[in-house]
């Protein structure tokens, strides 16, 4: 994939020495990271600027990754969320229901490992968006709508949608 | 002359109520399973109840005109017992150790009480003990489970909070590959010197995590995860497992599997723990013996509401007399270091929590077959 590279990570982990190190070397391979250390940071962010992928820890003080995930694909709907995990934690989890991540993987995660799946949720979410993309651009060009008209929804479509 | 015959028929009907009195007595003394037993005034046993009889394993005729006292594991200490229910008519003791014939303890609650005539002279004392060994070795064991459940939280705590600092050192030690990959002015010996350094601690790092999830595998007690999987597929794998273990014996492992993939919806990691565990324990039998001509067979059997899997080893076996203890907490043959105790009461717990059941036959000198039994679904 051609914009493999210029994939757009937000890290959320309140373990800020961890997260330094970790987009120092993710910023290092090509990918565009943004760095936040508590949920409530990555919703600001994530209203200012569209991302692709986010890697969420499960466990943070005030919004935990459950809820931070929650509230992130509220507003970018196609953005895939890794979620990092304690062990153990996988269950509960689950088990509360919040089975929207992309993926969970146990702490402490393996660089690799982690690159390799931000490049998986990176595709599927280009795959769900273009079907969605698509999707609503066919429903409005069977609208009926002006060259003019069609021009402007789909200038809005490509902000909510943060593609060019 | 009629007040006579009405003495003789009252008396008549007094000596038929005795007489039904005494075999209710002789009955409950007969039938209980407590120790019931009378002493004359020295304290030397008159007369011992067949409940006596089955908790310490003596039989009446050894015991006439002995001691109680000798009765308890330390007869010194049940002196003052004795003593106290001279004195104050009646005593009470619990926990009292008591000496099986086959040397064990027998662990029993006592209450003794003087035995008078019509005069109120004390003849002597009678005593009932309630054998109480079960109940005592139940709570204990519920005491080691309950400290081992302890122990586990605390285990999983710490191999949490570890996880973080590993974490960071696993990435710092990354990023300080990527700054060496890029730097100039370093000799090459220097350049070898620090790739190797950072390559160690990138190993040990794993190593460190590697060990605290193995730590929280098992310290998890969270329900069992089902899903739908192939018991021989998992059983291949957890051989591949433990290859290396038989690699330069001459143990062989035969496997007698059912045709066709066996599916269940269970646990396949705590199944998985379960096979490591009796295959495992079959080797390390095997190794006991010397290893030659070793053979584990691993046979399973598809039923209509359920599967068997079974482990047979021609092993040592297991002695009749241990065979009750197998699943005991803590119970090990191992030498210190080899063997924890915890192994098979770990896979009992977990079988019966995926709704199954584990059965073992063994004979000295033949093996041992352990088969686990559990639901398809």
């Amino acid at each position: 994939m051609s914009d493999q590279e210029s994939i757009r990570v937000l890290l959320v982990d309140d373990e800020e020495t961890l997260i330094e190190y970790l987009s120092k070397r993710l910023l290092k391979q090509g990918f565009t990271v943004k760095a936040t250390f508590s949920g409530e940071e990555a919703v600001d962010a994530a209203e200012k600027e569209h991302y692709d992928v986010a890697v969420v820890d499960l466990k943070m003080p005030e919004m935990d990754g459950v809820e931070t995930q929650k509230r992130l694909k509220k507003i970018q709907p196609f953005l895939q969320c890794i979620v990092l995990t304690g062990h153990g934690s996988i269950e509960s989890a689950l088990e509360s229901g919040q089975q929207e991540a992309f993926q969970y993987l146990l702490k402490p995660v393996d660089y690799d490992a982690l690159v390799a799946t931000i490049r998986e949720a990176h595709k599927k979410k280009i795959e769900v968006q273009d079907a969605k993309f698509r999707e609503q651009v066919g429903e409005i060009q069977r609208s009926g709508l002006g060259a003019h008209g069609i021009r402007k929804a789909l200038k809005d479509l490509r902000k909510i949608y943060g593609v060019e | 002359m009629t007040e006579l015959k009405k003495v003789t028929r009252e008396l008549a009907s007094h000596k038929i109520e005795l007489h039904q009195t005494r075999g209710y007595l002789q009955c409950i003394l007969q039938n209980s399973s407590d120790l019931i037993f009378a002493t004359d005034t020295e304290g030397l046993l008159v007369s011992f109840s067949k409940g006596g009889e089955k908790v310490l394993g003596y039989s009446w005729e050894e015991l006439a005109g002995k001691p109680i006292k000798d009765l308890a594991q330390d007869p010194i200490s049940f002196e003052p017992v004795i003593a106290t229910c001279r004195e104050e008519g009646s005593a009470l003791a619990l926990d009292v150790p008591f000496q099986h014939k086959q040397g064990k303890k027998v662990y029993c609650n006592a209450s003794l009480m003087n035995l008078t005539n019509r005069q109120g002279k004390t003849v002597g004392m009678v005593g009932i003990c309630q054998d109480i060994t079960k109940w005592k070795r139940l709570q204990e064991d519920l005491i080691q489970v309950d400290r081992l459940a302890e122990v586990g939280r605390i285990a999983a705590g710490v191999a949490h909070e570890i996880n973080n600092p590993l974490a960071v050192i696993g990435e710092a030690s990354g990023w300080a590959g990527e700054v060496l990959r890029g730097a100039k002015g370093l000799s090459a010996d220097d350049r070898q010197e620090l790739e190797n350094a950072i390559n160690d601690i990138a190993d040990q790092t794993r190593r460190g995590r590697s060990i605290t999830h193995k730590l929280l595998d098992f310290a998890r007690d969270s329900a069992p995860s089902k899903s739908d999987f192939d018991v021989h597929e998992l059983l291949e794998q957890t051989i591949g497992f433990l290859k290396p273990d038989v690699k330069h014996t001459a143990i062989e492992i035969h496997l007698a599997f059912a045709e066709g993939p066996l599916q269940v919806n269970s646990d396949p990691r705590l199944l998985e723990q379960v096979f490591v565990n009796f295959l495992s324990n079959a080797i390390y039998a095997l190794l006991e013996k010397g290893g030659a001509d070793g053979r584990i067979e691993i046979r399973t059997v598809k039923a209509e509401s359920h599967i068997e899997i079974s482990f047979t080893d021609n092993g040592p076996g297991i002695p009749e007399k241990e065979q009750a203890k197998i699943f005991e907490l803590f119970y090990t043959t191992k030498p210190p270091g080899k063997g924890t105790g915890l192994g098979l009461p770990i896979c009992q717990n977990i079988v019966r929590n995926l709704g199954g059941e584990i059965t073992f036959e063994s004979a000295v000198g033949v093996g041992t077959t352990f088969t686990v039994r559990i639901p398809v679904s």
